[in-house]
């Protein structure tokens, strides 16, 4: 019954941010719930009269809405499988699964809620100290306190479908806090010309002026003032907004880290920003600080912002009836809004014994509510919710209990000073405001606003103006004159106005929270110093008040008032605790950012998908693993051995390097000789690091007069160039690489009918005589499609590369497919090619090879020029002193013992007693009937006839035995690929 | 993450565009009569100072520059010229 009445928003409200005619359903603990655009995950469920959110982390206690910014856990819910998801800051999403957590049966029947009553047993530190004796006791216990401490349940099997997004802007001034000091500062900087970001955590601007129609400036209600201003900054093209953003740390250079959560409209759910600025100005405004008194946390207790935002930004009446118990003139304001929204306001304790807006006394009085000055609350009353409390005077002489179902209770205004410490700022207590102010600030940062004790209108506008011009003048702008005015503008608003003290009501027993996150205290914080704790710092640790999902924002005030208070020097000043980003809870996914997939295809990707090919992520690259459904890809070997084939190797790095130096750069980069180059012909030269280990094999071909050709491995071509410039950096030498891999295809015809197929395509004469095994030569096909053509032998036939300009690649492509289709030519892919150069021993590093090979192991050394030491050859000093080394890994290639069994796994280890070495590479061979294998082995196994033992996954200690053989294992003349 | 570097060529750019090419510790030795120990001094061994250090770095993300940067290590930023001693 009450509930349908709670259905009914307040349709008609001008501060309204929800769209009263656009519905949403979302799925809260198996029911459907109705609830509108724009809506939160709270607001929607306590709009359906939803009360208890959740259950308190150490007590059990059942807990509601209490602020709407996601300050504390009491919000944090499961949503569509996220737990610990603050449903304050969450916008409702139609279909929208939410489900309330921590909690064992249901929120208002919770049977862990005797947790409550053994709160004696949990003093401060308890978990220090109880169960260490005897320390038997320690992992039983261990066990238990997991089981029921931690927020929220990671399903290991969730799968989350989230949006992720990252930007990096750059800006002059980036200002955090789009209220109203926040919008005239970015307005200033903006009106000079300057790049503006404007940060908000809320999902629209305006801050705490956004729902408040009673105050005015300049005749305007404020809601409508900050309308206009917000309308401005949007108008203004050099002012990028950002709402619903939260900042999450500041570094050096003025760098920010904010997250932003994206809307349906958006093209991303969460959204990594990183903002390099010049000046950053920090206008985060204020938060409440909670009242503390005994059971200040019960269900039906709210913040003032909360209970206002509830009516005018979501248009729902917090409850029938309410009382108020508030030190700030905000909470007059509330109470008479509230009033005039058909709410009972049975009255309003305030803790000031004077210093009320006289506007505000008469307001109250003339609707008949009474305005107690000096009482506060001291109980609340009410198992599950609350049903009502008792106030009393701040002596405690008098006390009086109402009944109600709404308590706004808020002691005061902290400003939100996270961002100025990060920055490196220093805060001192100041005891008119009662704020800890910003008082040495680093260069280029700027505060305004609430964050200085401001409060009027007037003087937050002047402030940010003021701010934003001194922002300008970080970027380097001459404001003097400006600034001079802004100055005086804002010595005329009012200043800073008088804070409110801390308020307790004096009274025994009860439970005070100062941090609800933690469940922790008055009392823990009382029990803390008793035994010696004396600094708030500690105090936090010992207690672990503050350091929960809130980050600390809630209790980080009232914890150093509350020890100041009870500290035996009364002349101490509260001092803050640290505060160390993030500085809101930011989900992990936020910081991985997108998804983006960023592989590369190559110009023949379609032709391949055509082919039959099946494409397969390698690096950076698609390529195709093999054409058909034999994972062996037997027609494919057959095919290149017996006939001819067709694969696609445009991976392939591809570089020119020219200039008079570049001969001076391949030697210092190359380990072979490269002054003994021949034009067009190829050279095959390989890459090491410092360590003489192989980094990279490829041909050098010179084209011309200091001009170089040069290939590599596909994963090395992103480096190449930066791996020739780093070790040249000394040098200052006259040469220029150009990075030809994606400019250049690469088609490679290989089988012994190869030239057939070749011919058919180009008028040169590409006999043996002409065309001989390692030369290159630039050719035409169909007389006009330049290319570039090599006689290599990866795969051990004849075989032709073919270096070909992108944009011809797909016609090159099939000119040749077709040209071969009479003799049968296949697509070859990975998968045969792997095999195919095994068979040869040709290794591919990465496989055959590990970070400590050196060439050496690989049997590669005579690429290695040892006459060359002028050159400074990059590894040629550690391949000198490794030449002999002992006690290396070589490369052997290795027959089963059975040659009808099938090949060893790759990666399996070869062992005796103990381990020897490990299987690279082992394949069935087609050419010779048996597997063949290669394998990574102690040196002194690598003679010929050496009995290996291989111990594969799952063998159950039985080992198979393989044969240590000379390679290759195919054609060791290499007869076959200079026919 | 804070680190911003200069680039020659390109201006002050975030630090993640650039790769670190470790200390500057001069033109590579001769190769001839390089004794192991020598040789892995050059290739490994690092001062790690506190303080102002000369680093290479690679603008990776940008224009493909080495070039020396002065980045006082205890506060991860870079120094201007003018303040190296």
């Amino acid at each position: 019954m009450k509930r349908n009445l709670l259905m009914n928003r307040l349709e008609h409200l001008p501060t309204l941010r929800i769209q009263p005619r656009q519905t949403l359903t979302i799925r809260y603990n198996g029911k459907n719930l109705r609830g509108y655009a724009g809506d939160t995950v709270a607001s929607l469920l306590y709009g359906c009269g939803e009360r208890i959110f959740s259950r308190s982390l150490k007590y059990r206690r059942p807990r509601g809405l209490y602020s709407l910014d996601g300050e504390c856990s009491n919000a944090m819910m499961s949503v569509d499988g996220w737990p610990n998801t603050n449903a304050e800051t969450t916008p409702a999403r139609h279909g929208m699964v939410v489900t309330p957590q921590n909690v064992v049966g249901s929120l208002e029947w919770d049977p862990m809620g005797w947790m409550d009553h053994l709160a004696f047993v949990m003093p401060a530190g308890f978990y220090y100290k109880l169960f260490h004796k005897p320390a038997r006791l320690w992992p039983l216990a261990i066990k238990g306190i997991r089981q029921a401490a931690g927020l929220g349940k990671l399903q290991p099997e969730a799968t989350f479908d989230c949006r992720c997004d990252a930007i990096y802007p750059n800006t002059d001034v980036c200002v955090v806090g789009g209220g109203p000091a926040g919008m005239s500062a970015a307005l200033a900087a903006a009106e000079n010309g300057l790049r503006v970001v404007l940060l908000e955590a809320r999902p629209h601007l305006g801050g705490f002026c956004d729902y408040r129609v009673r105050a005015e400036k300049g005749g305007m209600p404020l809601y409508q003032w900050v309308g206009a201003l917000a309308d401005e900054v949007r108008a203004t093209e050099n002012i990028r907004v950002l709402t619903h953003a939260p900042v999450v740390g500041v570094y050096p250079d003025q760098r920010i880290t904010a997250f932003q959560r994206g809307s349906a409209a958006d093209v991303f759910d969460l959204r990594y920003i990183e903002i390099a600025a010049t000046s950053v100005v920090v206008a985060t405004g204020c938060i409440e600080r909670p009242l503390l008194f005994a059971s200040n946390d019960r269900p039906g207790i709210m913040q003032i912002g909360c209970a206002h935002r509830l009516l005018h930004t979501y248009g729902i009446r917090p409850a029938a009836n309410a009382v108020f118990s508030v030190a700030h003139d905000l909470g007059l304001e509330a109470a008479i809004d509230m009033h005039d929204q058909g709410v009972t306001v049975h009255c309003v304790a305030d803790a000031r014994e004077d210093g009320q807006d006289p506007q505000m006394l008469s307001a109250l009085a003339q609707r008949g509510i009474p305005h107690w000055r000096g009482w506060v609350a001291q109980v609340a009353h009410g198992r599950r919710q609350l049903r009502g409390v008792t106030l009393s005077n701040l002596t405690g002489t008098f006390k009086k209990r109402i009944g109600c179902e709404l308590l706004v209770a808020s002691a005061g205004l902290t400003p939100l000073t996270g961002l100025v410490t990060l920055a490196g700022g220093a805060l001192a207590f100041d005891h008119h405001t009662g704020f800890f102010l910003p008082q040495r600030l680093p260069p280029a940062v700027q505060v305004c606003g609430r964050i200085r004790g401001l409060h009027d209108p007037s003087s937050l506008s002047a402030d940010g103006t003021l701010a934003g011009l001194r922002a300008a003048a970080d970027c380097g702008l001459n404001l003097n004159r400006e600034i001079a005015r802004a100055e005086a503008a804002g010595a005329a608003a009012p200043g800073a106005v008088r804070g409110s003290k801390l308020a307790m009501a004096p009274g025994k027993g009860g439970k005070a929270f100062l941090c609800f996150d933690e469940d922790g205290t008055v009392k823990h914080v009382q029990q803390a110093m008793a035994q010696g704790f004396d600094v708030p710092e500690l105090i936090k640790r010992f207690t672990s008040i503050g350091t929960g999902p809130g980050q600390g924002g809630m209790p980080g005030h009232n914890l150093p008032l509350v020890v100041a208070h009870s500290q035996a020097s009364p002349d101490s000043d509260p001092q803050p605790t640290t505060i160390r980003p993030p500085l809101v809870a930011t989900p992990i996914a936020a910081y991985a950012g997108g998804k983006h997939d960023m592989a590369k295809r190559t110009p023949m990707h379609a032709e391949q998908l055509t082919a039959g090919g099946r494409m397969e992520r390698v690096g950076e690259w698609y390529r195709a693993r093999r054409f058909g459904a034999d994972p062996g890809a037997q027609d494919e070997i057959i095919g290149v051995r017996t006939n001819v084939g067709l694969l696609d190797a445009s991976t392939l790095g591809k570089f020119r390097i020219f200039g008079p130096d570049a001969v001076k750069a391949l030697q210092r980069v190359y380990v072979g000789d490269m002054t003994r180059t021949v034009p067009f012909r190829t050279k095959y030269a390989a890459m090491c690091n410092e360590d003489g280990c192989v980094i990279d094999d490829g041909v050098v071909i010179q084209t011309g007069e200091n001009d170089y050709y040069i290939t590599t491995s596909t994963g090395r071509a992103g480096q190449t160039v930066e791996w020739f410039r780093y070790h040249t950096r000394y040098d200052s030498w006259d040469y220029h690489m150009v990075n030809l891999t994606d400019a250049f295809g690469v088609i490679n015809i290989a089988g012994p009918n190869a030239r057939q197929v070749l011919a058919a395509v180009t008028d040169a004469d590409i006999s043996n005589e002409a065309f001989a095994f390692s030369t290159c030569r630039d050719l035409l096909l169909r007389g006009d499609v330049p290319v570039r053509a090599m006689r290599l032998g990866f795969v051990g036939e004849l075989s032709y590369e073919l270096h070909v300009p992108a944009s011809y690649m797909a016609a090159v492509w099939q000119m040749v497919e077709t040209a071969g289709q009479s003799l049968g030519i296949v697509h070859f892919g990975l998968e045969a090619q792997s095999t195919l150069r095994m068979e040869k021993g040709h290794v591919i590093l990465g496989s055959e090879s590990e970070q400590r090979t050196t060439l050496h192991d690989i049997g590669l050394g005579f690429l290695w020029c040892r006459t060359k030491p002028e050159a400074k050859t990059v590894g040629g000093a550690a391949l000198r002193h490794t030449a002999d080394q002992p006690g290396r890994l070589k490369l052997v290639g290795f027959k089963m013992e059975d040659p009808r069994s099938r090949a060893p796994r790759d990666g399996s280890p070869i062992v005796d007693a103990r381990i020897r070495g490990y299987v690279c590479t082992a394949r069935f061979s087609h050419a010779l009937q048996e597997p063949v294998g290669m394998a990574l082995v102690d040196d002194d196994l690598v003679r010929p006839n050496t009995r290996l033992g291989i111990y594969e996954d799952g063998c159950n200690g039985t080992l198979r035995h393989a044969m240590v053989v000379p390679m290759p294992f195919y054609d060791p003349k290499g007869l076959r690929m200079r026919m | 993450m804070a680190l911003s570097l200069t680039c020659p060529i390109c201006g002050l750019r975030n630090g993640y565009e650039f790769r670190f090419g470790g200390a500057d510790k001069g033109p590579r030795p001769l190769e001839e009569g390089l004794t192991p120990a020598q040789w892995c001094a050059y290739a490994h061994l690092n001062t790690c100072v506190a303080g102002v250090q000369l680093e290479w770095w690679n603008h990776k993300d940008g224009c493909g520059t080495w070039f020396v940067a002065r980045r006082d290590t205890r506060s991860n930023r870079e120094v201007p010229k003018e303040d190296v001693q």
